[in-house]
């Protein structure tokens, strides 16, 4: 009974990133535009990593994006995530053209697909964390 | 010309510790019983080794490796390092090694690598071997260890270019042929398709038996200069070329999640050694899951993008195929303590090389390929052995 009291990786939040997390609290997941040469970035640094301007601005995304690979985990990747399994991992295309990280909300693998429509959800994990989690969008 | 180190160095010793499930025994010992084993190979006194570079042990409290097994070897070096980039640690360890070498940092350099990943784990030690392997803020929270890097990439292979699961299950059914045939080896009974794909469902697409084992394990190598290596063996395997790339830390910001790194290595390893995919008679390619050598054997060269599950499922990557890879049976069947696995990959390649492989040899292998990655495909190593007659 122990495996569930594990504590789960939590994010910390550094000098770069204190904005993002700090948006998903208000369920806003939070892109950098570079007012410099147009490029968007997922995750949040000083810097744009296309032409190094420090002139970055937040802004929410639409939260919609497709999914461009997945994979759904049956063996947890340690104890803490035990009482999660099975869960699907996504590579998420967003609209507005980064890729990122996430995971399906629910357990309905079979909705999903490779370049299927998703909608961003984010989940509260404790008070000052919360993730930003896809569901797909029925047609 | 462009500065290039081909035939400079040469490897003239190799030794391995027990390896599989070796209880009792803990990394750094494993890694001198290795070491021992490799000066004794090239007939050399710890005396003569004045450099010493590892990759880091899971199961050791040890910050510095290189530098805690100098101490209980009783060598103090000129050089060393602990050298971190994932599994492709152990090619960039012995291009680093030979650039040294060549450099004159060092004359005679130890590279080693030693784990306990199977016995010698604390649950805290697994537990921080586990979240140091993703990012703390973008990647780990989703439970998305480096496992599910790997096999997001292999499901958009599948989507791309129509890979079967079948096709990859055939390269566990071939490495554990492989296995069968090398003595030390972990896992030996034979394995067909249907028991791949019948075996439990780790992360999509992968079952277990397409996953790589957990052991105990350590290799050690020694190079030296070409004009020393004479001195020591018969049969010096030079290296011909190195190549290495580092495309991105973060699985999202892979540029293409079916084109690795591997491609760019490659291309400067062979270009150094001056020769193509379709000079390499046998080759070492890191096997931590299944999909990833189908992905390898297209980027290195042996067969074109998008034909790699076909290239192995028509026989290539055995004997009498078009590249024998992994005949000691990987990270699959033979042995995988981690960092350490893809050093079991150079001594065999070189003992391929050397002739000296037994029943398992490629008959007149004389230009041999290890390649070593890590960390989602984020690290690439790619390393072009040869014999004499290759010089
Ligand atoms: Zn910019």
């Amino acid at each position: 009974m122990n495996d569930l009291i594990i504590q789960k990786p939590l994010p910390i939040a550094d000098g770069d990133s204190q904005a993002f997390w700090d948006g998903l609290k208000i369920g806003q997941l939070l892109l950098q535009h570079c007012a410099d040469c147009g490029h968007v970035q997922y995750y949040q640094q000083r810097i744009c990593r296309q032409c190094q301007s420090e002139n970055l601005q937040h802004k929410a995304a639409s939260g919609r994006g497709t999914v461009h690979s997945y994979s759904v985990v049956y063996r947890a990747p340690g104890p803490a995530f035990k009482q999660d399994v099975p869960y699907a991992v996504l590579l998420i295309d967003l609209e507005e053209g980064p890729r990122m990280i996430s995971s399906l909300v629910g357990k309905d693998f079979d909705v999903l697909d490779f370049d299927v429509p998703v909608q961003l959800e984010t989940i509260k994990i404790t008070d000052d964390v919360y993730l930003p989690c896809f569901h797909v969008v029925n047609k | 010309m462009p500065r290039s180190l081909r035939g400079k160095v040469a490897i003239v010793g190799v030794g391995q510790s027990p390896s599989g499930r070796v209880p009792s025994r803990s990394p750094l010992d494993l890694t001198a019983d290795a070491t021992l084993k490799a000066l004794a190979d090239a007939g050399m006194d710890k005396s003569e080794i004045d450099g010493v570079l590892t990759g880091n042990a899971f199961a050791s409290s040890f910050h510095r490796f290189s530098i805690a097994l100098s101490e209980y070897l009783n060598i103090q070096p000129a050089y060393s390092n602990t050298l971190q980039v994932s599994g492709a640690t152990a090619g960039a360890a012995v291009n680093t090694a030979a650039a040294a070498i060549h450099a004159g940092l060092a004359d005679t350099v130890l590279v080693a690598c030693g784990d306990s990943l199977l016995t010698g784990m604390t649950p805290d030690m697994a537990i921080r071997a586990m979240t140091e392997s993703r990012d703390q803020q973008y990647e780990m929270p989703f439970g998305i260890p480096v496992a599910n890097t790997f096999a997001m990439t292999a499901q958009r292979h599948m989507k791309e270019y129509g890979t079967t699961a079948e096709q990859f299950a055939q390269v566990a059914v071939t490495f554990r042929e492989h296995a069968s045939r090398t003595p030390g080896a972990q896992k030996t009974e034979p394995i067909t398709i249907e028991d791949v794909l019948n075996s439990k469902m780790v992360t999509t697409p992968y079952h277990k038996l397409d996953c790589s084992l957990i052991s105990d394990g350590a290799v050690a190598l020694i190079l030296t200069s070409a004009e020393k290596a004479k001195d020591y063996t018969n049969d010096p395997i030079y290296i011909l070329g190195g190549g290495e790339y580092y495309s991105h830390e973060h699985i999202f910001l892979m540029p293409d999640l079916t084109q690795t790194g591997a491609v760019q290595s490659a291309k400067k390893a062979y270009e150094m050694a001056g020769i193509s995919a379709n000079d390499i008679d046998v080759a070492g390619i890191y096997d931590c899951f299944t999909g990833t050598v189908v992905m390898m054997l297209e980027d290195l060269g042996f067969c074109k993008k998008g034909e790699g599950g076909a290239f192995v499922e028509s026989g290539e990557i055995t004997y009498g195929g078009k590249i024998p890879t992994n005949t000691h049976g990987g990270m699959l069947s033979y042995a995988h303590p981690g960092i350490p696995a893809a050093w079991f990959h150079f001594a065999e390649v070189v003992r391929q090389l050397r002739g000296s492989c037994g029943e398992r040899q490629v008959i007149g292998a004389e230009h041999g390929l290890v390649h070593t990655l890590g960390a989602g495909f984020s690290t690439q190593a790619t390393t072009v052995l040869g014999t004499e007659s290759t010089l």
